[in-house]
């Protein structure tokens, strides 16, 4: 039988014997997938960061004179290297930046914004992760389905009223009526204009996470609690929230990467990007486009000083992130 | 002084349309220092009327009353209880030295204070020296230990304790039970304890209050519920191996059943007639061999029957028995009514699938309404003969 086998896969062709090796081992074919597909990432995800330090060390005289792809002269042979280098070395950009621009002033009004919208999101969503995830209710599918469907507005669809509203100029009326309501104050160029609808965009996502980690939580838990002397509220803040850290934690990483990347809302509300109309970051890196110049070595520096601080956030919270995303299981 | 009383406490829930009652009109009285064990089987409602007492849920109707406030509208932290819970409930992400002063933390008490009531609550159920440890560390009977010093280091005025030993394993458990007794010995607070299991209830208890489908069977004192049941539900749930009974037809002068007859005067007994379905109970204790007849004060006719299995228990004999020459009868109902479980000395000689005569001590038998399941008489002996029931007693102690 043995003899068999071996006379069987001999007269075989490679291919053939390849094929059946890796049937065999499948372990072997998952992780060279696993490595193709780990290559594939790295790259897609770091090469525009090694581009972005390339153009930021490049002095900004050289920028569009000749090809990043340095030519180089194998053996007699001229080709071009595949991989763009920096024409020169002028780290000085980095200093540059905050001196044409007070671009750190830009990076405190993304990081203020998106502190304060994690903190209301985190707040909010708690609130209704509890009721959603421990409470019996009628309607609460429904009112579940009207939040998913909510987040799946396009942004572009509030920009128009929100900015009419913020601009504070005419009163709210009743739908299809000229009944005034009130007049809200102008919120243009001050965080509310933009942590408001921040808050309300990025709500379900963390009202989702939150819903399922306090609905994990043993009721036993709160009972006890609340037995013990807190509110239903107490017990939400004491026992259920510290036991769903990697939860809250996800959540509110999340919330606050996307505020401190968030431009849209932003470039809108704020009439103009200067940093005491609150604009972002983004705002700031394109202050350092002018009506007849773009310094992209500038823009390319400040956006890796921008970057900074979600990187070390994301390096931080990772073991968080990545324990709340994938398990979110917790043992009692 | 915490006396608590349940009235007319009724609870509804709306299961999908469908109204379900899971604690039907209770009426409960408990005095101060009493200990207070709910029993039944599961889905009772025994820790619905728990949950209703602590708070955790709102009666539909009805009224509680801890000492002499009305606390049906309070919630959990203001009405001066404590509570074990089944699931232990130790907040995970605290240390032991946390989880007992938790509570105290909460109400702003002064740091001495916190850990003076800590250190004696610790001391009270032995857990010196384990302050500093995570409930993750700790054994299930550790936990156990700090579940309850978290509840007595508030001294309540009631002790509410759902099923907190129904996790241990059985040693652990019977070292915790006697635990608790002393406890409250020690604490003299009010404890109710909520447990299915009747042995554990019949020792702890001063009174059981036994629970089926959401009412209130019975509440008595353990031997009190032991020796004169209620009802058929009380008296086949309190006692191991529970009572045998049998249906039967009462006659001029007698109790006849399928396979024996029970001599007995229908007038010695209230609110019973000729041609009444009755169904007899008989603990298994109080049947006895054909041969001990002469030493059983009330002793019935013999009673032929056939040993199916024997379960020797060590310090008594189990003895499955078959009436009606040991037709083996496959419906449950009939099996009631063919089978007898007789608890004899261990001693006895006794062979599996042999014919033998028995006899049951007729001051021991129960009489019960086939049809509403109410007691009616505890004895068959009449009244006049209550020396004769006293000396029975007696001898069946052995």
């Amino acid at each position: 039988m043995a003899t068999a086998t071996d006379n069987e896969s001999e007269s075989r062709g490679p291919l053939a014997r390849w094929t059946q090796s890796a049937i065999q081992n499948p372990e072997r074919v998952y992780r060279a997938l696993f490595y193709v597909a780990m290559a594939f990432f790295l790259v897609t995800t770091l090469f525009p960061f090694y581009w972005l330090l390339v153009l930021a060390v490049t002095p900004s005289g050289r920028l569009l004179a000749g090809s990043f792809l340095p030519s180089i002269n194998l053996f007699g042979v001229s080709t071009t290297f595949p991989l763009p280098v920096p024409k020169g070395f002028n780290p000085q950009a980095f200093i540059t930046v905050f001196e044409q621009v007070p671009f750190h002033l830009y990076m405190l009004n993304s990081f203020a914004l998106a502190v304060t919208t994690t903190v209301i999101v985190i707040v909010v969503a708690s609130l209704a992760g509890y009721v959603f995830g421990r409470l019996r209710f009628p309607g609460r599918v429904f009112l579940m389905l009207g939040i998913l469907a909510i987040s799946y507005f396009p942004p572009a669809a509030f920009v128009i009223p929100l900015f009419q509203a913020f601009a504070g100029n005419a009163p709210i009326t009743l739908p299809f009526t000229d009944v005034p309501l009130f007049t809200p104050p102008r919120l243009l160029n001050t965080p509310g204009s933009m942590v408001l609808p921040f808050s309300a965009l990025f709500m379900p996502l963390s009202i989702f996470i939150l819903t399922t980690f306090y609905g994990q939580i043993p009721d036993g838990l709160e009972d006890a609690a609340r037995v013990e002397g807190t509110t239903r509220l107490g017990a939400l803040f004491r026992v259920i929230m510290p036991l769903s850290a990697p939860g809250v934690a996800t959540a509110a990483v999340l919330t606050f990467i996307s505020v401190y990347n968030e431009y849209f809302f932003s470039s809108i509300m704020a009439t103009s990007p200067e940093a005491a109309r609150w604009s972002p970051i983004v705002g700031g890196i394109l202050s350092y486009q002018t009506q007849y110049t773009t310094q992209y070595n500038l823009m390319a520096a400040a956006s890796i000083v921008g970057v900074l601080p979600v990187v070390i956030l994301v390096i931080v919270a990772q073991e968080r992130i990545v324990s709340g995303l994938t398990s979110g299981a917790l043992k009692e | 002084m915490a006396k608590l009383k349940l009235d007319h406490v009724t609870k509804r829930y709306d299961d999908q349309g469908e109204v379900v009652t899971a604690v039907d009109d209770m009426n409960l009285d408990i005095d101060h220092g009493e200990f207070i064990c709910f029993v039944g089987p599961s889905g009772c409602g025994k820790s619905t009327t728990m949950e209703t007492i602590a708070g955790l849920t709102i009666p539909t109707e009805g009224t509680v009353h801890i000492g002499d406030r009305d606390v049906t509208n309070l919630p959990p932290k203001d009405r001066g209880i404590a509570m074990v819970f089944q699931n232990i409930a130790l907040f995970p992400h605290m240390d032991v030295y946390d989880n007992i002063s938790f509570g105290l933390r909460l109400r702003d008490y002064p740091q001495d204070e916190i850990d003076r009531r800590v250190e004696r609550a610790a001391d009270i159920v032995q857990l010196e020296g384990m302050l500093g440890r995570m409930p993750e560390e700790m054994s299930g009977g550790q936990r156990q230990r700090v579940a309850i010093a978290r509840a007595i280091v508030r001294e309540p005025d009631v002790f509410l304790m759902d099923e907190p030993l129904a996790n241990l394993d059985a040693k652990l458990k019977v070292h915790m039970r006697t635990e608790l007794q002393r406890l409250h010995k020690e604490l003299d607070t009010t404890i109710i304890y909520v447990t299915h299991d009747q042995e554990e209830a019949m020792t702890l208890s001063d009174r059981i209050a036994v629970l089926n489908s959401g009412s209130l069977q019975q509440i008595d004192p353990p031997l009190t519920c032991y020796n004169e049941p209620d009802n058929l539900f009380v008296a086949g749930f309190i006692g191991s191996p529970s009572m045998n009974f049998v249906e039967g037809t009462v006659e001029a002068d007698a109790i006849e059943t399928k396979n024996f007859s029970l001599d007995f005067d229908p007038s010695s007994a209230e609110g019973i007639g000729v041609g009444d379905s009755v169904t007899i109970g008989v603990r298994p204790e109080d049947i006895y061999p054909g041969e001990l007849r002469e030493e059983v004060a009330d002793a019935s006719a013999l009673i032929e029957a056939r040993t199916d299995i024997l379960e020797p228990m060590g310090d008594e004999i189990f003895a499955y028995m078959l009436l009606g020459k040991g037709e083996t009868s496959m419906s449950q109902e009939q099996a009631t009514n063919d089978q007898l479980l007789m608890s004899i000395d261990p001693d006895s000689d006794i062979e599996e699938d042999e014919d033998i005569q028995v006899v049951v001590d007729r001051a021991k038998v129960h009489l019960f309404d086939t049809e509403s399941g109410e007691a009616i008489t505890h004895t068959l002996a009449p009244a006049w003969n209550s020396d004769g029931v006293a000396e029975s007693e007696a001898e069946s102690d052995d």
